[in-house]
């Protein structure tokens, strides 16, 4: 099956500071995958650059065979790649509903759109606080609320950045849950960031791992988990990263 | 929406029927319209300055290209304003998408900044291009009595129903694009541009449509100005304090992005405007500006979200 997601070599540089280094994987249609490594690993560069928002120095990334580096993020959110923000990037002079509104505006009438926005709060468990005021509303729920923004663009992929700060061990389980039935059910491949190990262990059906914006490890949770250069990664043990 | 659609149907049955009351050669329908082509300037201003919170100070620019565009064609051609007005709105709108292609990408200030100077570029252009403009000495629109046909009239009492049918079509223009798809990509953008790339908004287009709905609207208020002082020249038109910067105020003053902002603030800083310079300019020269502008900034500290906050507690849409 052809991926849905090619990444070819791409490296990032911010000045001298070279944030993704040469970085290759590929991600078939409707898998989970999760993506770990420690802070400042590059894991938010690599979203921003699949979807748009830092244009790679080098490589390729294509989505669905289209080679899409170089496009402007909302011609590749409209070919069905969007993405997350981490420490939430919801409207914050609308409320929730209304956020969820505009990105489903984009492609449908406004009646249209209201509807299949109710419809995307629901799915994530929000539609309760579909008119609240972002300011009023918890970490978890922004980050729900982001992930019912992205759903209402009708992505194919989606990067979520760590969607799951912040909850407490049942509140992920319910999400964990929710994410699969979206795979299940509408067939969204699903990238995930998350610090959580227990959460991404159980979620994910491959791993990335990143560390000094290289690529270290993929396999399975099983196979990454006992990679001993993911382990030293985390350890933190000196010259980790100069494999 | 509902509320904001009565808001201008009230205003405009206001205005017409002082129109049809007030003295049709006197003083206070003159203000009337004047306060109607104040509050027309500061809500077109307030569809990029409000919705995209892009704070343009070159607002003049398209003002002055509307004034200019029809009253010239008029002056070289016999064209009647009623058609000069959409080659107008049609110039201005061009302009302010080639003006975009180097501004789009300013932030805040910056943004704020190359507008200004944009307006003053104008300006400067408008008094240098003698040919075309009829430069510094500027130009009288040739008066032919009474004209529906030219849109002219004597006394300012005839223009109350044209300038109320301006101020409906800025303001309902407003009121759509508010609450319309636009409006939500508009503030979104606003908002965080990077999350509304991300969300699939061309923050580049709607911004540059938003701009061009601004700028044209602003060009047919221009054509208006220039058919009821019958008389305009390049600081008039082109001017960036009592244009660029006036329609900011308007907005500013009366409540951004809402659509009762303008109206309220041109309600209040157009009698002022009267009112300080009847009474001050032949005893102190100059210190009227002056007063005026510690009035503005008084309320500006005040009521830093505008005047309609005093109605309104609530955030939100009007
Ligand atoms: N816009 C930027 N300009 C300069 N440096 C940046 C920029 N964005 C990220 N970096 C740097 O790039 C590296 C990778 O950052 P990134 O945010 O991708 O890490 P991350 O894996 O997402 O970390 P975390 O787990 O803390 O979110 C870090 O060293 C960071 O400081
Ligand atoms: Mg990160």
């Amino acid at each position: 099956m052809t991926p849905i997601v090619e990444v070819a070599g791409v490296t990032v540089r911010f000045g001298g500071l070279v944030a993704l280094s040469d970085v290759s994987f590929a991600v078939r249609p409707g898998e989970i995958i999760g993506l770990i490594g420690p802070n400042g690993a590059g894991k938010t560069t690599l979203f921003s650059a699949l979807v748009g928002l830092n244009r790679p120095d080098a490589g390729a990334i294509a989505l669905d065979g289209q080679r899409i580096d170089g496009l402007r993020p909302h011609r590749i959110a409209r070919l069905g790649m969007t993405k997350t923000f981490q420490n939430t990037a919801l409207f914050p002079a609308m409320t929730l509903l209304d956020n969820v509104v505009t990105a489903a505006a984009v492609r449908l009438p406004l009646g249209a759109a209201r509807a299949l926005a109710r419809d995307c709060l629901e799915k994530v468990g929000l539609g309760a606080a579909a008119d609240t005021d972002i300011d009023d509303l918890t970490f978890p729920q922004k980050a729900l609320g982001e992930v019912a923004r992205s759903l209402a663009t009708a992505p194919k992929v989606l990067l979520l950045d760590e969607v799951m700060a912040a909850l407490t061990p049942n509140e992920m389980d319910a999400v964990v849950a929710t994410l699969r039935e979206l795979r299940d059910r509408e067939g969204i491949t699903l990238v995930i960031v998350e610090h959580h190990m227990r959460a991404i262990m159980r979620i994910s059906e491959r791993i990335l791992a990143l560390n000094f914006g290289q690529l270290i490890a993929s396999g399975t949770p099983a196979e990454v988990s006992r990679d001993p250069q993911v382990v030293t990664a985390y350890l933190g043990q000196p010259d980790a990263s100069h494999a | 929406m509902m509320r904001s659609l009565l808001i201008i149907a009230a205003v405009a049955c206001v205005a017409l029927l002082l129109g049809a009351v007030l003295q049709p050669r006197g003083y206070a329908v003159r203000v009337v319209c004047l306060i109607l082509l104040a509050a027309s300037l500061g809500q077109c201003w307030n569809i990029v300055g409000g919705l995209a919170n892009q704070v343009s100070l070159g607002h003049a620019a398209f003002f002055g290209i509307g004034a200019y565009t029809s009253t010239m064609l008029q002056i070289k051609f016999g064209l009647s304003p009623w058609a000069g007005l959409p080659i107008g709105m049609l110039f201005a709108a061009l302009v302010s998408v080639l003006l975009s292609i180097p501004t789009m990408r300013l932030k805040g200030p910056y943004f704020s900044l190359a507008t200004l100077a944009f307006g003053e570029a104008c300006r400067i252009v408008a008094t240098a291009a003698t040919g075309l403009t009829g430069g510094p000495q500027g130009v009288s629109v040739p008066f032919a009595g009474n004209s529906w046909l030219l849109l002219q009239f004597r006394g300012a009492g005839a223009y109350v129903p044209v300038f109320v049918g301006l101020f409906v079509v800025v303001c309902v223009a407003f009121t759509l694009l508010a609450n319309g798809r636009l409006g939500y990509m508009l503030r979104a953008i606003r908002e965080n541009e990077d999350a509304a790339e991300v969300t699939g908004i061309n923050t580049l287009g709607v911004r540059l449509a938003g701009g061009a709905i601004s700028a044209a609207l602003t060009a047919a208020t221009g054509t208006m100005f220039a058919q009821f002082t019958f008389f305009i020249d390049p600081d008039i038109v082109f001017s960036a304090t009592s244009i660029s910067i006036r329609a900011a105020l308007i907005a500013i003053l009366g409540g951004v992005g809402t659509l009762a902002g303008p109206i309220v603030g041109a309600l209040v800083i157009v009698p002022l405007e009267e009112l300080l310079s009847a009474y001050l300019s032949n005893k102190a020269a100059g210190i009227a500006p002056l007063i005026f502008g510690l009035i503005l900034i008084g309320i500006v500290v005040w009521r830093p979200s505008g005047l309609v906050s005093l109605v309104t507690q609530r955030r939100g849409r009007t």
